[in-house]
């Protein structure tokens, strides 16, 4: 690293485009979509304003300065701990009063900012514009308009953005809280707080802790204490009121109440897809059209195509030839192409089997991300995951788990109690499928008929469902309550989606080819130490035994505690040289998708959950996906089913 | 609690008239006062049951007390905050007072809860009665504090309801302890 730059941060209220802006700002990429929490985690990159140079600082959402969950907490603390970087204030145009109680509570923190108003193209559609020049003149920092969709005004916001101003706006509190704040602001105390601050420490924010001074806490608690008993109402909620009086008289005064646009074809759908007769089969109408883009064009079409005619037929001949007739010693050739060889499995399975499926899974899912699905697929299912402890906010990790289960385990982070957290964690784990091993798994089921996949669908939705609902019974803790913001239906950008799709590509590729080639490797040398006999030998009372498979397959198992999705890619190659019948198929597919995902997921989950937890968890997974293995084979050979 | 008798004699008269036994007050002074103690029972039922979400039963009872202790004006301001409702818990009719003859042509309630709005419709928050303080302070995160208007789109499968240009949805128990005074 060389010398220091001084840093810029980008703050707002979900959903409003930070992302978007901080790739306008640095040239940088990070995840955008159209629902809140998408960002969970601080990303930095550095970017050039005018002759200067500043490490610009993207935060998750945040709807104040008092967080209610642990991202939050995450931007309030990147603001409050970066003092004397420039903060810049992100916000919807649209909706200006949720704007400027964020910009209120940076006012009381004593921290000079820029406001920027964002989406303003969408404001202007919807007819809530607002005139950025008699704002700055009401609150007294620079207001800039932009469009980061359209890069619009981007090189204004660049420049205003290094000239923040500390804003006039303000809030009059009740007495006994005025009171309090004077009291706690006044200099008596040992690193008396803010305005701001003090206004948390009476809201009764106990994240706030680090921030204060450790000898006068209890000072802190008998102020507040003396300032509750003169008010009828909970101090928060008397902060909150006042707040939103203050921002109202705002912008009553200096600004027209937007009107309700009418946008005929999104509405309707935003409508239509939360409605309550016609949501459930809007659902099946999305799900029907995930399963024929990714299940049939991409894990059958495009994986028969790349496999089948290109790698099968054209490539590996080809590359064996010349490897071949540049006369190779046979352990080289064995490691390339053999068996167990980096080119006809590593590479065959990674871009061959799993990479089509990736892309077109990655493809469907931006479209439903930039749309505004997401949301509003919460709402529907929100009654069902309190059944499991949860709350519809869950859904958005559980659906990220189809993409990838470890950056999911990552976004649980949006969620607001440890028991949520702690849930959606074990359920990705075990029965979130990624979308690399679905495509797999989409591939070998559907030759097998509907019965295969019916089986495989219950025992694996059965699974989240019945684990869900028992870990809500056993694991301690509270279950937080369902507010989430609904976005507006957007229609996608090809330009977004695309850069989306590259991205998540090219993080699969780097993430998985390398897991694989060493789980190559892995299986070769154990292959060449003769080893491989020896576990299949080993494992084979639980595989050939419990549940009726191969010995072969004890290698699908080997290699999928690398990654879930390279065992099912085994069976897969397996399944293709007829040694598994349909029965094994499913029994082996549905052990393999409750299996834990991969080395990278359980990494995650220790570091998130804490290693007892992340142990337990684990443990749990395995015992509980090979005993459904086992139940499956015998209940199947007891009814005498074959499919 | 002492019950004066003739009260509860009143009392039975009136419930047997609805049930349409054939039966008279002695005098109209006599029908009056039937008419307010059932009036001030059922009303106190419906406030109990309905906006306190206290269970029936105790509703009922608590009823019981207060029908021979609220005053008039106690009584007309509770009907008025209950949009002068036509009828209790049990589905009996509450007789009217005078609070509702002003609003004979307008029946709609003036505080109501805000899922009990029609769908689509509108109204200004006057009161929010939430089980846990931090809900208070996300909604009003959200602006949705007392004074602000809010709209519901949707009750089923989940309350979503909107604030200025923002869409929010809802946990149900939380829409129904938003009180609206419709528009």
């Amino acid at each position: 690293m060389s010398q220091l730059a001084q840093s810029l941060i980008l703050i707002g209220n979900p959903n409003v485009g930070k992302s978007l802006l901080f790739g306008c700002l640095t040239n940088r990429y990070v995840t955008v979509s159209n629902y809140p929490g998408t960002t969970v985690e601080i990303t930095r990159a550095r970017a050039a304003f005018g002759g200067e140079t500043r490490e610009v600082i993207d935060t998750p959402g945040t709807n104040g300065l008092i967080p209610q969950s642990d991202d939050e907490r995450v931007a309030r603390d990147m603001l409050l701990t970066t003092r004397g970087g420039d903060v810049v204030q992100v916000g919807d145009m649209s909706n200006l009063r949720r704007t400027l109680l964020l910009s209120l509570q940076i006012a009381e923190h004593d921290i000079p900012f820029t406001l920027c108003l964002n989406m303003s193209d969408e404001a202007r559609e919807r007819n809530a514009e607002t005139d950025p020049a008699a704002l700055s003149e009401t609150l007294g920092i620079a207001v800039v308009a932009t469009s980061a969709l359209r890069r619009w005004n981007i090189e204004k916001l660049k420049r205003d953005a290094l000239r923040p101003r500390k804003a006039t706006i303000h809030a009059t509190y009740p007495q006994p809280i005025e009171d309090a704040i004077a009291e706690l602001t006044g200099g008596d105390l040992r690193g008396c707080p803010t305005r701001g601050m003090a206004l948390s420490v009476l809201a009764g924010d106990e994240t706030l802790k680090p921030f204060l001074h450790g000898d006068e806490l209890a000072r802190y608690d008998d102020i507040r204490e003396r300032a509750q008993s003169r008010l009828p109402v909970p101090l928060g909620v008397a902060i909150a009121n006042a707040r939103v009086a203050a921002v109202d008289a705002l912008i009553g005064s200096a600004h027209s109440h937007p009107t309700k646009a009418q946008n005929g074809f999104r509405d309707w759908i935003g409508r239509i897809s939360i409605h309550p007769v016609w949501g459930v089969p809007f659902l099946f109408f999305v799900l029907w059209i995930a399963y024929l883009f990714v299940g049939k064009f991409g894990a059958g079409f495009l994986v028969d195509k790349v496999e089948h005619d290109l790698f099968q037929d054209r490539l590996n001949p080809l590359v064996i030839r010349f490897i071949d007739f540049i006369h190779t010693p046979h352990f080289l050739r064995e490691l390339l192409v053999g068996p167990y060889g980096i080119i006809t499995m590593a590479l065959t399975y990674a871009i061959a089997i799993v990479l089509p499926v990736v892309m077109t899974f990655f493809l469907f899912f931006g479209v439903l991300e930039d749309s505004g699905y997401l949301p509003r697929l919460a709402v529907m299912l929100n009654r069902l995951f309190r059944k499991m402890g949860l709350n519809g906010k869950a859904v958005l990790p559980m659906v990220l788990g189809l993409g990838c289960d470890t950056m999911a385990t990552l976004t649980t982070r949006i969620l607001e109690t440890k028991k949520e957290a702690t849930i959606v964690t074990l359920l990705l784990a075990l029965g979130v499928p990624c979308s690399a091993q679905l495509g797999v798994i989409l591939a070998m089921l559907g030759p097998l008929g509907p019965e295969a996949m019916l089986i495989w669908l219950g025992a694996t939705v059965g699974t989240i469902f019945l684990v869900g609902w028992a870990a809500s019974k056993v694991i301690e803790g509270n279950t937080g309550d369902f507010i989430l913001e609904i976005p507006p239906v957007r229609i996608p950008k090809l330009s977004n989606i695309t850069i989306k799709v590259l991205a998540r590509t090219e993080w699969y590729l780097k993430e998985a080819v390398p897991l694989f080639i060493v789980g190559t490797l892995l299986l070769y040398v154990l292959d060449a130490l003769h080893l491989l006999t020896a576990i299949q030998r080993a494992l084979s009372p639980l595989v050939v035994g419990g549940l009726g498979l191969p010995a072969e397959a004890s290698n699908a198992f080997v290699i999928g505690f690398l990654r879930r999705d390279y065992g099912a890619a085994g069976l897969f190659a397996m399944q293709r040289a007829g040694h598994l019948t349909p029965t094994q198929t499913v029994i082996a597919l549905t052990v393999i998708t409750l299996f834990i995902p991969c080395v990278a997921n359980f990494l995650v989950m220790l570091k998130e959950r804490g290693q007892r937890m992340g142990l337990a968890i684990a443990g749990f997974i395995i015992a509980y996906s090979f005993g459904i293995g086992i139940a499956l084979n015998y209940v199947m050979k007891a009814f005498g089913v074959t499919l | 609690m002492i019950h004066p008798p003739a009260d509860e004699a009143l009392e039975r008269l009136w419930y047997q008239r609805e049930k349409g036994r054939d039966v008279r007050f002695e005098t109209t002074e006599d029908e009056e006062r039937a008419r307010g103690i059932v009036r001030r029972h059922r009303l106190a039922e419906i406030l109990f049951a309905q906006v306190l979400e206290v269970d029936l039963k105790d509703a009922e009872q608590s009823a019981c007390e207060l029908e021979h202790t609220l005053t008039e004006r106690v009584v007309d301001s509770v009907c008025t905050f209950l949009g002068h409702p036509p009828a209790c818990p049990h589905g009996k009719p509450v007789p009217q007072g005078s609070c509702c003859k002003v609003y004979s042509r307008k029946v709609d309630p003036l505080v109501t809860r805000l899922v009990d709005l029609p769908i689509g419709s509108s109204g200004t928050i006057v009161f929010i009665a939430p089980k846990s303080m931090s809900r208070m302070s996300r909604l009003a995160a959200f602006g949705l504090v007392p004074g602000s208007e809010v709209r519901l789109l949707e009750r089923k499968p989940s309350v979503v309801l909107s604030c200025g240009q923002t869409s929010i949805a809802v946990e149900d128990e939380i829409g129904s302890e938003i009180y609206v005074r419709p528009q």
